[in-house]
C-alpha cells in the first residue's frame, strides 16, 4: 500500500505536551497529506521507531532525554538510516550543545520556544536537502549500473575481435581498434579461407554504444558466416545487406569492406559497401587508394548490388584498410586528419613490418589529435605482401 | 543545434549549421521532427553551413528520408560543402537520397 503522505517525521521529546502541540500546529500539513507526525519520548525509543519504520525521512530531537539523550542519538542514526536527515531542538542561547550536535551530524537546529513559522521552515528546507541527496544517490547508481555494463559489453566485444593473425612470407597481417567510448561500432576480421585465401573485413557501424555494438555483433557473424560460403566477395556483401535491412526499424546501418587475398596469385578481389577505400603502399613510399566500387552501405534496403574489383599486389606492397576513425580524426583546430596526412604516415618509407606500420597509423593520429577528445572509434588493419620473409 | 526552416506551401527548407555527429544526432532529430508538419510534402535540407557529417548524423537523414517515404514525401538535399558531398558519396547516401548544387537546383527539380 502507499502511504498516504509525503514525508515522515518523528519527533522526539520526553515533554507530553510537544505531541499535541506538534499535530495542533501542523494539522494542515498533516490533513494535506504532506506530513506523518510519530513520536518518541527519548533516544532508545527512537531507535526502535527508526527500525520498525524504515520510511522516516527526518528526525526532529530535544537534546535533554532519560535514558538516551539527543546528542547520543545523533551520533547512532546514521547506523540505522544513512539517508535521513535530522534538526536538534535546543534552548535558547545553548551554543555548546548546538556544535555538538552539528559536528555528530544534526543537519540544522530550531530553539526552545518553538517557533512553529520558523519549524514548518526548517524542516522543508531539510526535507529539499534530503530530496535532492536522494535523486543525486540515485542517478549515481544509476550511473555505476550503466558503466558496469558497458564495461562488461565492451569486454565482450574486444573478445571477439582475432587477435592472431596471418604471418607468414607473402601474407602478414596485423589489426588494432581503438574505442571512441566504453562501446564501439568499428569491427574487423581476418577468415581463414579455403586454399590458403584469407577474408578481410572492416566496418564501421552508424552511431555508437551498445545499440551500435548488437548491430555490429550480427552484422560481424553474417560475414563470417557468408565469407565461408561464397568465394565473391559482392555476393557475401549483398547476402550480409539482404538480411540485415530486414527489421532494421532503427535505420542502423554500417559500411563493410570485405576483400578477399589470394597469396599465391598476391590478388586483391574486394567488394565495398560504402565503406573509406584502402590505401595500397608501394615499397617506395607512395600510395594510392583503391578504386571504389560504388557499393552503398549494408542495412538501408532490399535487393542491392554490390560490384567486384580485383588488384595484383606488387611484391612488397601494403594495404591500409581503415575506418573514418582514422580520416576524420580532429585537431586542436577542428582540422581533419584526411587521406593526404595518412599517406603522409608512409611516404619515402618502404613498409617491410606490418605492425610497425599499424602503430605508425595509430601514433600519427594520436599526435595530430593532441589533446582533442577522440570522437570515433579508430580501426586499421594493415596487410603487407613480404616475398622475401622478413 | 539549431535549424532554421522556411516553409513555402507544402515544400519545407530546412537549414541545419555545424557538425552534425553522435554528439548532438538526437538533437538534430528532434529539430527536424518537430519542424516537419504533416502536410509537408517535400522537405529540402540545405547544408550548406555544415562542417561535419558523421554516421550518426547520416543516419538522421535516412531515418528522415524513410519517415517521410511512408507518407509519399520527399527528401532533397543540396548545397554540400565538398567534404560532406564525399562523405555521401563513399556511404553510397547519394544513391538513395537526390542531392542538389544548390537551393535553386534542388526546388527546380521538384517540378
Amino acid at each position: 500500500m502507499r502511504a498516504s503522505w509525503k514525508y515522515k517525521i518523528l519527533v522526539v521529546d520526553d515533554e507530553p505536551d510537544l505531541e499535541r502541540l506538534m499535530l495542533q500546529r501542523m494539522r494542515r500539513d498533516i490533513r494535506a497529506g504532506l506530513y506523518k507526525f510519530v513520536f518518541a519520548h527519548n533516544g532508545l525509543e527512537a531507535l526502535d521507531r527508526l527500525k520498525e519504520q524504515p520510511d522516516i525521512d527526518l528526525v526532529l530531537s530535544d537534546i535533554n532525554m532519560p535514558k538516551m539523550d539527543g546528542l547520543t542519538l545523533i551520533e547512532q542514526i546514521p547506523k540505522v538510516q544513512p539517508d535521513i536527515r535530522s534538526v536538534i531542538i535546543s534552548a535558547y542561547g545553548d551554543m555548546k550543545n548546538i556544535r555538538t550536535a552539528m559536528n555528530r551530524g544534526a543537519f540544522d537546529f530550531v530553539t526552545k520556544p518553538i517557533d512553529f513559522d520558523d519549524l514548518k521552515l526548517t524542516i522543508s528546507r531539510t526535507l529539499q536537502h534530503l530530496v535532492e541527496w536522494r535523486e543525486a544517490l540515485e542517478s549515481r547508481d544509476k550511473l555505476v549500473a550503466l558503466q558496469n555494463e558497458l564495461g562488461v559489453a565492451s569486454k565482450i566485444q574486444q573478445s571477439i575481435l582475432p587477435t592472431r593473425f596471418p604471418d607468414r612470407p607473402g601474407c602478414r597481417i596485423f589489426a588494432n581498434m581503438k574505442p571512441a567510448r566504453n562501446v564501439g561500432g568499428d569491427f574487423f576480421d581476418v577468415i581463414h579461407l579455403a586454399d590458403g585465401r584469407i577474408g578481410i573485413a572492416i566496418a564501421d557501424v552508424s552511431d555508437k554504444g551498445v545499440p551500435a555494438a548488437l548491430f555490429m555483433m550480427s552484422c560481424r557473424t553474417l560475414i563470417k558466416g557468408a565469407a565461408i560460403g561464397k568465394t565473391d566477395p559482392g555476393e557475401v556483401l549483398h547476402e550480409v545487406n539482404q538480411l540485415l535491412q530486414e527489421d532494421n526499424d532503427a535505420a542502423m546501418f554500417v559500411t563493410v569492406f570485405y576483400g578477399v587475398y589470394d597469396p599465391e596469385s598476391r590478388q586483391f578481389h574486394y567488394a565495398n559497401g560504402g565503406h573509406n577505400s584502402p590505401l595500397v603502399v608501394h615499397t617506395d613510399g607512395s600510395s594510392a587508394e583503391l578504386p571504389l566500387t560504388g557499393g552503398i552501405a549494408l542495412g538501408l534496403m532490399p535487393d542491392l548490388d554490390y560490384d567486384n574489383n580485383t588488384v595484383t599486389l606488387s611484391p612488397g606492397d601494403l594495404i591500409v584498410l581503415y575506418t573514418d576513425g582514422v580520416t576524420e580524426a580532429f585537431d586542436e583546430q577542428g582540422n581533419q586528419f584526411g587521406t593526404r596526412r595518412l599517406q603522409e604516415v608512409f611516404a619515402g618509407v618502404e613498409p617491410t613490418d606490418v605492425r610497425e606500420a599499424n602503430r605508425s597509423v595509430f601514433e600519427a593520429v594520436e599526435k595530430f589529435a593532441g589533446e582533442t577528445p577522440q570522437s570515433d572509434d579508430i580501426t586499421c588493419v594493415t596487410l603487407l605482401h613480404s616475398a622475401d620473409g622478413g | 543545434m539549431e535549424i532554421n526552416t522556411e516553409r513555402e506551401g507544402t515544400l519545407l527548407v530546412a537549414r541545419a549549421g555545424g557538425r552534425l555527429d553522435s554528439i548532438n544526432a538526437r538533437e538534430f532529430d528532434d529539430a527536424l521532427k518537430s519542424a516537419i508538419s504533416d502536410s509537408d510534402q517535400v522537405l529540402i535540407m540545405d547544408l550548406e553551413k555544415v562542417s561535419y557529417v558523421s554516421s550518426a548524423g547520416l543516419r538522421v537523414i535516412l531515418l528522415t528520408a524513410k519517415t517521410l517515404q511512408q507518407r509519399s514525401a520527399k527528401l532533397l538535399i543540396c548545397s554540400l560543402a565538398e567534404p560532406i558531398r564525399e562523405v555521401f558519396e563513399i556511404s553510397g547516401f547519394d544513391k538513395i537520397i537526390p542531392i542538389h548544387a544548390n537551393l535553386g537546383e534542388a526546388k527546380a527539380s521538384i517540378g
